[in-house]
């Protein structure tokens, strides 16, 4: 669409071209008009896009809506009133739906404070908590409607072996071990009712109706991120130009938090003006290679502590009196409690290694800030999801050969992971900023304010919601858990925010950051879930006497079993067995996928060369500017040295504004 | 709907509805908002349209303005007289491309408008002056101001004539995704 020109045209401008006021007035007509005839011909969606970012006073888009809407009425065929009628209720209708979701969004309030007290990258750390505990209620509702409600209504009188004790909360096993809780509390027959609802296929279908939805909304978020924010990076990105003019927080109302922002914007202004100015000391052969081989010596460390914290796990789980005592004689209470060793050495390790490898980045030299942090978010990263591979591999190699009702088994290890890690959030929270801003303000003061390290924290849950993926399967109801650790998450952290830390200093390139966060939950996180329940269900035996999947070979034969049990010509099967069961589609499908790849990365590419070419265009434009201002200056001296020798051939000195060009509209 | 309400007309609430990136019920609050800010001042009626003013010393004490130091520029650049006196459709106007949802060309529009401190739609050696002295305060010595000013202009200048024109701080935020979360205020 042609663009409005950015700058009114008022008088002053186009005066300079010595047009009159008439002139300017139809010159200012005919743009509206164009532009009424181009809004006209949109469509209503993409016609209100428009008006809506028009940059002109309110009262003048008022004027252009009010001229759309006549003309489109007179284009119509329908009575006037009737259709204006129409239109316009279902255009409240819109806006009254809107405004309706508007009150199921919550903390809205909450998030407005947090906003303007600590800045935008603080609270991209609570709206990623917000939308986490979206997909985890989501998960909750379709379960408990889909499966639980069923089992609860028909469910086979399972009286529990021990009563209810305290430990259970912890533990999750004894009194909620044949419950609903967990897959074993489940059973596999269809209900007999008007419509038959048959169990199997319920569980599955939920199960997997999740975890797909799921999967397109993680993609979709991953691509909007990345379209919007890993935006062209040519050229310098860090420098004092964009820190002057974009950098400044607009949403903090807070009079310290500005005071904070002030300082911090002054202290970099400061750095990068001493950077400028030293010498940039060129690195001798020898220090490069020193440099070099720290760095190795660094992610030596590192991969070596993340190999250890999993050899370790993994001895400790496999070790046969710690975890396998405790289902030989259920009404033990040591052997129950010592079922939690495994979950707190996991959290041990979740917290002091990382600890451990910020120690071990002092040693190292960056060159650029931004790149210590992402090397500390891909160590950690990969710490955690060895630690998770390493369980997974233990639950789906080991455990299902030695215990029986193995699945119940995974689900209560997988709920007495996330109690403790809860409850290792809990205890950081307190040590790790209320008792270190003690100790920072009271006894050591050079220590200072502990800062909110938002990329430890994102990490911590992100963590946590692959152990609630993983867990989904094998215990439906466990989004209750991480529905519940995520509020009181949100709010302790909240407190603790205000009382004790203080935001981080360097907040430069947010959004990349935050594009990684995504990007992270769904890459190893989700798709680690994903492979670990399809592996589960794919290949492994269900357990024989408990679940709703006894007795197959694999929980997907009750896919087969369904299918076969329609009649022949029945589309569902036809589809199920002509093309989800035969190789020749899924090698078509990815052929098609890869050339279509192929195909948009060279157009990427192309663009990318378009770009580089305006840029070029735009400084050449500026070349020329100035060429012909020159010129023209030149030219008016010479006339005016001319006029002073024959006056009487010029009459008048032309009037000549050199500005003029800057007056023109911006899309010419 | 339901909503008796006697503020506006129903065809007024559907026009700032389709102008501005608000909907109804937030209109109403900010008209809420608008009115405290002078009660004696501003009606309760708004049926047909009273021409007020607020003026711009009143504005620039609501708390989500209060303490940031462009506040005066941007309550400037969103009045019709450029004195800062923002009638109720003015207070919309500015609330709506502060919000979250307005695009980033519009608001790098505004945002331009607000560090172009003379008005002259360049933002120009001095002008960056200026934005940095209300960003800083005193911590920067005359120097360093001049120093980082030149700079700036340095580097986000493409057409070469030490001024920054529209066209370069439009491609500057196009490389600065955050541009978008932090021009923005909640209300």
């Amino acid at each position: 669409m042609r663009r409005m020109s950015v700058f009114p045209q008022h008088g002053t401008a186009l005066g300079n071209l010595g047009l009159t006021a008439n002139e300017i007035r139809q010159e200012t007509e005919n743009n509206t008009s164009e532009l009424v005839s181009d809004l006209v011909n949109l469509s209503a969606g993409a016609r209100f896009e428009a008006i809506r970012s028009l940059h002109v006073p309110f009262n003048e888009k008022k004027t252009i809506r009010n001229r759309v809407n006549s003309v489109k009425l007179s284009k119509t065929i329908l009575a006037a009133d009737c259709r204006q009628q129409v239109s316009r209720s279902f255009r409240r209708f819109r806006a009254s739906l809107a405004s309706a979701m508007q009150h199921l969004v919550i903390w809205q309030d909450t998030l407005k404070e947090i906003g303007g007290r600590f800045g935008t990258s603080v609270l991209s750390y609570f709206l990623f908590l917000k939308w986490l505990l979206q997909f985890n209620l989501f998960s909750l509702i379709i379960n408990f409607c889909f499966i639980t409600i069923p089992q609860i209504v028909h469910a086979p009188n399972i009286s529990s072996i021990t009563g209810f004790r305290g430990l259970e909360l912890l533990t999750g096993v004894g009194y909620f071990n044949k419950t609903v809780l967990f897959y074993g509390g489940y059973n596999g027959e269809v209900i007999v009712s008007k419509p038959a609802y048959n169990m199997q296929l319920a569980y599955f279908f939920t199960i997997a109706a999740y975890l797909v939805l799921c999967g397109v909304s993680l993609i979709y978020s991953t691509s909007r991120s990345f379209q919007k924010n890993f935006a062209l990076e040519t050229g310098p990105v860090s420098g004092g130009a964009w820190r002057l003019l974009c950098s400044w927080d607009f949403s903090v109302v807070n009079e310290k938090a500005i005071q904070y922002n002030k300082n911090n914007l002054a202290i970099q202004l400061k750095e990068s003006l001493s950077e400028r100015l030293q010498e940039k000391n060129k690195m001798s052969r020898s220090d490069r290679i020193k440099h070099l081989s720290l760095h190795l010596l660094a992610w030596l460390l590192s991969l070596g502590l993340a190999l250890g914290s999993c050899a370790g796990i993994y001895f400790l789980g496999t070790n046969r009196e710690l975890a396998f005592s405790f289902s030989h004689d259920p009404s033990d209470l040591g052997a129950e409690a010592s079922t939690l060793l495994l979950p707190v050495v996991v959290s041990l390790f979740n917290l002091i290694v990382p600890l451990l490898y910020s120690l071990i980045s002092k040693i190292e030299s960056y060159s650029n800030p931004r790149a210590k942090i992402y090397i500390s978010i891909v160590r950690t990263v990969i710490l955690k999801m060895s630690i998770l591979g390493i369980l997974c591999f233990y639950w789906l190699s080991f455990v299902p050969t030695n215990i029986s009702c193995w699945e119940s088994f995974v689900g209560q290890s997988v709920y007495r992971l996330l109690i403790i890690d809860f409850i290792f959030c809990l205890l950081g929270i307190f040590f790790g900023e209320f008792l270190r801003n003690v100790i920072g303000t009271m006894c050591i003061q050079s220590l200072g304010v502990p800062e909110f390290d938002i990329a430890r924290n994102v990490l911590d849950l992100i963590y946590g919601q692959t152990l609630a993926w993983i867990g989904i399967y094998f215990s439906p109801l466990l989004p209750v858990m991480q529905v519940l650790k995520l509020f009181i998450i949100f709010y302790l952290k909240k407190i603790s925010l205000s009382m004790n830390c203080q935001p981080p200093k360097h907040t430069g390139r947010a959004a990349q950051i935050q594009t990684v966060f995504i990007a992270l939950l769904f890459f190893p996180s989700f798709v680690g879930a994903l492979s670990m329940v399809a592996f589960t269900v794919w290949s492994l035996k269900p357990s024989d006497q408990c679940g709703p999947f006894q007795g197959l070979n694999t929980p997907f034969h009750t896919i087969f079993n369904w299918t076969h049990s329609l009649p022949e010509t029945h589309w569902v099967r036809w589809i199920f067995e002509n093309i989800l069961r035969s190789e020749l589609f899924y090698y078509l499908i990815s052929l098609i996928v890869l050339v279509i790849t192929y195909f948009l990365w060279q157009i990427t590419r192309g663009r990318k060369e378009l770009i580089k070419t305006l840029r070029e265009q735009i400084v050449n434009e500026g070349k020329d500017k100035a060429f012909l201002l020159n010129k023209l200056q030149n030219l008016q001296k010479e006339r005016r040295e001319m006029a002073s020798y024959r006056p009487q051939d010029f009459d008048q000195t032309p009037h000549f504004n050199p500005n003029w060009m800057n007056t023109l509209p911006m899309d010419m | 709907m339901g909503n008796k309400q006697t503020i506006f007309t129903d065809e007024q609430l559907d026009a700032y509805q389709d102008c501005t990136f608000f909907t109804r019920k937030e209109i109403l609050r900010l008209h809420g908002r608008y009115h405290e800010l002078a009660p004696h001042l501003v009606p309760m009626d708004y049926t047909n349209d009273p021409d007020v003013k607020v003026p711009l010393a009143l504005i620039v004490n609501m708390p989500e303005l209060k303490e940031n130091p462009f506040r005066n520029r941007i309550v400037e650049s969103f009045s019709e007289d450029g004195q800062g006196n923002l009638s109720f459709n003015d207070f919309v106007d500015m609330f709506s491309v502060l919000s979250e949802m307005a695009p980033r060309e519009l608001k790098a529009i505004y945002a331009f408008k607000i560090y172009d401190f003379n008005v002259d739609n360049y933002i120009c050696k001095e002008d960056l002056e200026k934005t940095l002295n209300k960003l800083t305060k005193e911590e920067l010595t005359p120097e360093e101001v001049n120093l980082v000013c030149e700079k700036a202009i340095e580097e986000a200048d493409l057409d070469g004539d030490s001024k920054l024109s529209f066209a370069d701080f439009e491609n500057m935020i196009s490389r600065a995704p955050d541009f978008l979360s932090t021009f923005h205020i909640r209300i």
